[in-house]
């Protein structure tokens, strides 16, 4: 897909969204159409197993439906949007499984997000704005990244990072703290 | 190894908060209040925004995976009817009017539990709901636990027949409050499934377009109100309880 296509592609979703927000249901095949593939992964590489991730899928758009006028479209991307909903859905289910357990579904789910730097061929497949959070996360102190990381691929809490890492909640949550600093730092001046 | 960025600006409170929200790292009081913001604040709902984006790459650029084409027909079937968005909802911000009323939570005492007057269950009937209608949706139930007292309340839902029950055996009323059940959307927002009725099984009719809200995790809240339940002009009462559904 060319740059042109994307933004047709883009802006044609926001208008789906738009339309579903006023209730017009029949907005929900195409966007279903235009998303569900991705959103699917997201939900697959999450959860591990099929079956969870189709269900999870379907609360994907479900949500949808009755709160897209939640989507403020003055946003970049709607499909970031859609991309976030389905990791929480899926991270719903890993927890409403108890299957949260830093080190283990997480660091698996992560496993494709390198530590440091992205080789130099990695990086030219990805966009600006993908390079920029891969680039950075590869900034942070390795604690740091570890945790955001368990975080957001694997639901792990706080309280779940304090007890995997055995540290006081207070060092947890300064680390993350430290870490977002420094992440949103490195992002913007990207 | 790579090297740390030296010396990193501080972020304010509320960047914070809603980075911890996108990275569902908040429980509890933090994420109602959090989820209470994202609904009333456009500066934090922006700042949420803001975060997705930048974490959303990571997930963008995974492969793609088709789903069976039986995904879209149940989504079609649960959006058919009966799914207008209209049914009343009380936001949770109401709850939240009030840093007392949280704090009331927190400080919840075996006193302040005898004045509910819920007396411990001695066996919740939860296992002769049957039958189980599709393996795709299994029963749920909840114990809520009232505050630090060994006092429950059990709940059962069976999909499919678009019921709960709720064992209150043992429950006797104060003459003064009565407690409505809430059910906490994935927005964050209360939908009431009715008021206890102190001392015995009762079974709650769901609304069609909740039916859908109700799966393993789901959060359901028990409030403190005046007898009958909430008044529709007046904020929701006290959380004197909280629980989530689980698979059984």
């Amino acid at each position: 897909m060319n740059d042109d296509d994307a933004t047709l592609a883009r802006e044609a979703l926001r208008a789906d969204i738009a339309r579903l927000a006023k209730g017009d249901r029949a907005a929900l095949e195409p966007i279903y159409r235009a998303t569900s593939a991705k959103l699917f992964g997201i939900c697959f590489r999450i959860l591990g197993d099929d079956r969870e991730a189709e269900d999870a899928l379907q609360d994907v758009y479900i949500d949808l439906w009755k709160r897209a006028d939640r989507y403020d479209p003055s946003r970049a991307s709607p499909i970031s949007w859609l991309a976030c909903m389905a990791r929480n859905r899926a991270v719903d289910r890993l927890r409403a499984g108890g299957k949260v357990r830093a080190g283990a579904v997480a660091e698996d789910a992560a496993s494709d997000v390198p530590d440091g730097e992205l080789p130099a061929d990695a990086k030219l497949e990805l966009d600006e704005r993908d390079a920029g959070i891969h680039h950075c996360l590869g900034k942070l102190e390795k604690r740091q990244r570890g945790a955001i990381r368990r975080a957001f691929f694997g639901g792990a809490t706080y309280v779940q990072l304090a007890e995997d890492d055995d540290v006081p909640l207070s060092t947890v949550k300064s680390r993350v703290h430290r870490g977002l600093a420094a992440l949103k730092k490195c992002i913007e001046r990207l | 190894m790579t090297d740390p960025i030296a010396s990193p600006t501080e972020l304010s409170d509320q960047e914070t908060l809603a980075a911890e929200l996108v990275l569902g790292l908040l429980g509890g009081e933090d994420l109602l209040r959090a989820r209470g913001m994202l609904a009333r604040d456009p500066a934090f709902s922006a700042d949420v925004a803001r975060w997705e984006d930048y974490f959303a790459p990571l997930l963008e650029q995974w492969e793609d995976h088709a789903p069976p084409p039986a995904v879209w027909k149940r989504i079609e079937a649960a959006t058919a009817s009966g799914s207008d968005n209209t049914a009343p909802v009380v936001d949770l911000d109401s709850l939240r009017k009030s840093r007392d009323r949280w704090r009331f939570i927190g400080g919840f005492s075996v006193a302040a539990a005898a004045a509910l007057a819920l007396v411990l269950l001695t066996g919740p009937a939860i296992q002769q709901a049957a039958p189980v209608p599709t393996a795709d949706a299994p029963l749920l139930a909840a114990n809520i636990p009232i505050g630090e007292t060994p006092l429950r309340l059990a709940l059962t839902y069976v999909p499919g027949r678009e019921e709960l029950s709720v064992s209150s055996a043992g429950l006797t009323p104060d003459g003064v409050h009565d407690h409505e059940l809430w059910l906490v959307d994935r927005q964050g927002d209360l939908h009431s499934l009715g008021v206890i009725v102190p001392g015995g099984e009762a079974r709650f009719a769901v609304a069609a377009d909740l039916a859908s809200e109700f799966g393993a995790g789901t959060r359901l809240v028990l409030t403190r109100e005046p007898l009958g339940g909430k008044p529709a002009d007046a904020a929701a009462g006290p959380v004197v309880a909280e629980g989530v559904f689980q698979v059984i």
